[in-house]
C-alpha cells in the first residue's frame, strides 16, 4: 500500500520536472505545475522541495543558470544576451548568481572553457620543448563522421537517473526488467539516453538522465517508469566508439569542433545518445554509442 | 550482490574462447545455447529476422529472470553453424542463397523450457518477432575442435580455414561436422578488414582407409 503512493508520487514529479525542462522560459505559476501533476498546490511546494532536494524557484533558476553556462561556453552569444535569456534583467545580476553557482564570472567562465577555439584545435601550435622553438602542425586526431540528420519525435518509457554518469545502470536495469518481462524488448527497438546536463557544468550529483526504450502508444506509465516524447527535428550525430567514460571527449569534438567548423549552433534541447550495443556482453573498446547533438536551424 | 554473482558464461569458460593468431585444439563438452535455423544469404531478409527473434527471445527471458530478481547473467555473442547441401564442404561453389545455418546464444543451464515457452507467448502477443516460435533450447556436444581467430571480412575465411585444416592433418586429424563461428564484432560498425570472429571445427582422428 505504502509502495503504491510513493510510486504515484514519483510518477507525479517526472511529470513536473519534464514540464519545467520544456518551458524552462515560461513562467510556469505554481498552480499550474501543481495541477498538471495532481498535486494539491497547498502542498505542493513541500513535496517538491521534499523529493527533488531543492525548491521549485531553486530549480527553476539552477538550470536557467545551467544552460546560460552552456550557452556561454558554446555561443558567442554576448554575456548580456545569455543574461537576459536565463531571466536576469542586469549584466550586474546575472554575473552575482552566475557566479555563485560556478565560482566565477560569466566572462572568466567563457575565457576558460570555450570550447570554440579549444587548446586542442587543428591547426598550428607553439611547442616550447626542444631545443629550438618549434611549430607542430595538429590534425587533432583522426577526422570526425559527423552527419546531419533529422529525427522524427519518439514515445519512449523512462527510467529518471538523478547523479552521477557512472551510475546509470541501475535506471536502466530498472526499465529493462520490467519492459523486458512484457515482451517489449524485442523488435527494432531503441535504446537512448536522454542527458540534460552538461558534466563539466552541473555538480555530478545533480545530473538528470533519462534511460528511455522506445514504445507504442498503446504502453502506459506506471510508477517509476515514466513515458515522454523525445523531441524530434535535426541533430549532429556522431558515433563514439570505446568506453562510455570518454563519451566527454567525442562531445568535446562535437560540440567545440565540428559545429564552429561548419557554422551551426546547439538549439537549447538534451543531448540524445543511442546505445547500440549492451554493454554487460561487450568489451568496453567495443561499446558503440550514436550521439545525437539537437542544432540550431540554419538561418 | 546479484552482480557479483552474476552468470558470465565467456569469464567461466574462457579457454573454450581461445581466439589465438594460430590454430588451437579446444575440446568443447555439452552446451546448452538457444537457436534458430534458417537458409539463405547472410544478412539477407530471414537471417536479420531471425537475428532479431533470437536476441528477442534471449533478453525477454533475461530480463524477466531479472524482474523476479532470479539468478542473472550475462548475454552471451552471437555464434553460428553454417552447412550446405548433400555434404558439400566449399561454401564459395555454393550461391549464398542455398547455404543453410543455425544461429545461436549460449545460455546457462538455470534457463528452462518453460522460460523460453513464456517468452515466446508474451512476444507473439506483442506481435514483436513473428519468427520467435522457431526459438530452441537445445545442447550441443563438438568434442575436440580445431579453433582460430580470423580477423578480416567473412569473405576470406578460406585462408584461415585452410591454415585450420592443414593443421589438423599435421596431427594426423581431419575435419567432421559442422563449421562454427563465434561473432567478437559488430559487422554493423566495425570496417570488413577489423572484423574478428572464432572460427571452430570439429575434428577427429582420420583413420587410415579414408585419408589415402
Amino acid at each position: 500500500m505504502k509502495k503504491s503512493t510513493q510510486q504515484l508520487y514519483n510518477e507525479r514529479i517526472l511529470r513536473v520536472l519534464i514540464l519545467i525542462q520544456k518551458n524552462l522560459d515560461a513562467e510556469m505559476p505554481l498552480n499550474e505545475l501543481a495541477r498538471a501533476a495532481h498535486f494539491s498546490p497547498y502542498h505542493f511546494h513541500r513535496i517538491f522541495r521534499g523529493m527533488v532536494g531543492e525548491s521549485l524557484k531553486e530549480h527553476i533558476r539552477r538550470l536557467r543558470l545551467e544552460r546560460a553556462a552552456l550557452r556561454l561556453k558554446h555561443t558567442d552569444r554576448s554575456v548580456l544576451e545569455i543574461a537576459l535569456e536565463a531571466g536576469y534583467e542586469t549584466h550586474e545580476a546575472f554575473s552575482r548568481a552566475f557566479r555563485s553557482l560556478c565560482g566565477c564570472s560569466p566572462s572568466g567562465f567563457r575565457s576558460d572553457n570555450s570550447r570554440i577555439c579549444g587548446a586542442n584545435a587543428p591547426g598550428v601550435h607553439y611547442r616550447e620543448n626542444g631545443s629550438m622553438a618549434e611549430f607542430e602542425l595538429t590534425t587533432g586526431g583522426k577526422t570526425m563522421d559527423v552527419r546531419v540528420e533529422h529525427l522524427e519525435p519518439m514515445r519512449v518509457a523512462f527510467v529518471r537517473h538523478v547523479g552521477p554518469y557512472s551510475q546509470v545502470g541501475k535506471a536502466w536495469e530498472k526499465l529493462c526488467a520490467r519492459l523486458g518481462r512484457e515482451g517489449l524488448l524485442a523488435g527494432g527497438t531503441r535504446f537512448v539516453g536522454v542527458c540534460y546536463d552538461d558534466p563539466e557544468v552541473t555538480a555530478p550529483e545533480k545530473l538528470r538522465y533519462d534511460a528511455c526504450v522506445t514504445v507504442d502508444e498503446d504502453f502506459e506509465a506506471e510508477g517509476e517508469v515514466g513515458v515522454q516524447t523525445i523531441c524530434g527535428g535535426e541533430y549532429a550525430v556522431v558515433t563514439h566508439f570505446g568506453p562510455y567514460e570518454d563519451l566527454g571527449r567525442t562531445y568535446g569534438q562535437l560540440y567545440g569542433r565540428w559545429m564552429p567548423q561548419n557554422g551551426r549552433q546547439p538549439r537549447s534541447e538534451p543531448c540524445l545518445e543511442f546505445y547500440l550495443n549492451d554493454p554487460d556482453g561487450t568489451d568496453p573498446e567495443d561499446l558503440l554509442t550514436d550521439i545525437y547533438a539537437p542544432l540550431e536551424p540554419v538561418s | 550482490m546479484a552482480d557479483s554473482e552474476k552468470i558470465d558464461l565467456y569469464k567461466q569458460y574462457k579457454d573454450q574462447y581461445a581466439a589465438p593468431k594460430s590454430p588451437v585444439l579446444v575440446t568443447l563438452d555439452q552446451v546448452r545455447y538457444l537457436c534458430i535455423s534458417g537458409r539463405g544469404a547472410p544478412g539477407g531478409p530471414e537471417f536479420k529476422d531471425k537475428v532479431g527473434a533470437l536476441y528477442g527471445a534471449a533478453y525477454t527471458i533475461k530480463m524477466t529472470r531479472k524482474f523476479a530478481s532470479l539468478q542473472d547473467y550475462v548475454i552471451c555473442k552471437l555464434e553460428a553453424q553454417w552447412w550446405l547441401d548433400g555434404g558439400k564442404q566449399d561454401f564459395a561453389d555454393v550461391p549464398r542463397e542455398q547455404w543453410n545455418w543455425k544461429l545461436m546464444i549460449r545460455t546457462p543451464e538455470v534457463v528452462g523450457e518453460d522460460e523460453l515457452q513464456r517468452a515466446q507467448s508474451v512476444l507473439t502477443q506483442k506481435g514483436k518477432s513473428p519468427r520467435v516460435s522457431e526459438v530452441k533450447l537445445e545442447t550441443i556436444r563438438e568434442g575436440l575442435c580445431v579453433q582460430m581467430l580470423h580477423v578480416g571480412p567473412y569473405e576470406q575465411e578460406n585462408r584461415t580455414i585452410a591454415v585450420m585444416e592443414d593443421f589438423a592433418a599435421q596431427q594426423g586429424m581431419g575435419f567432421h561436422g559442422l563449421h562454427h563461428e563465434i561473432y567478437l564484432s559488430d559487422p554493423r560498425r566495425v570496417p570488413p578488414e577489423r572484423l574478428k570472429t572464432i572460427l571452430r571445427h570439429p575434428v577427429t582422428k582420420k583413420d587410415h582407409r579414408s585419408s589415402k
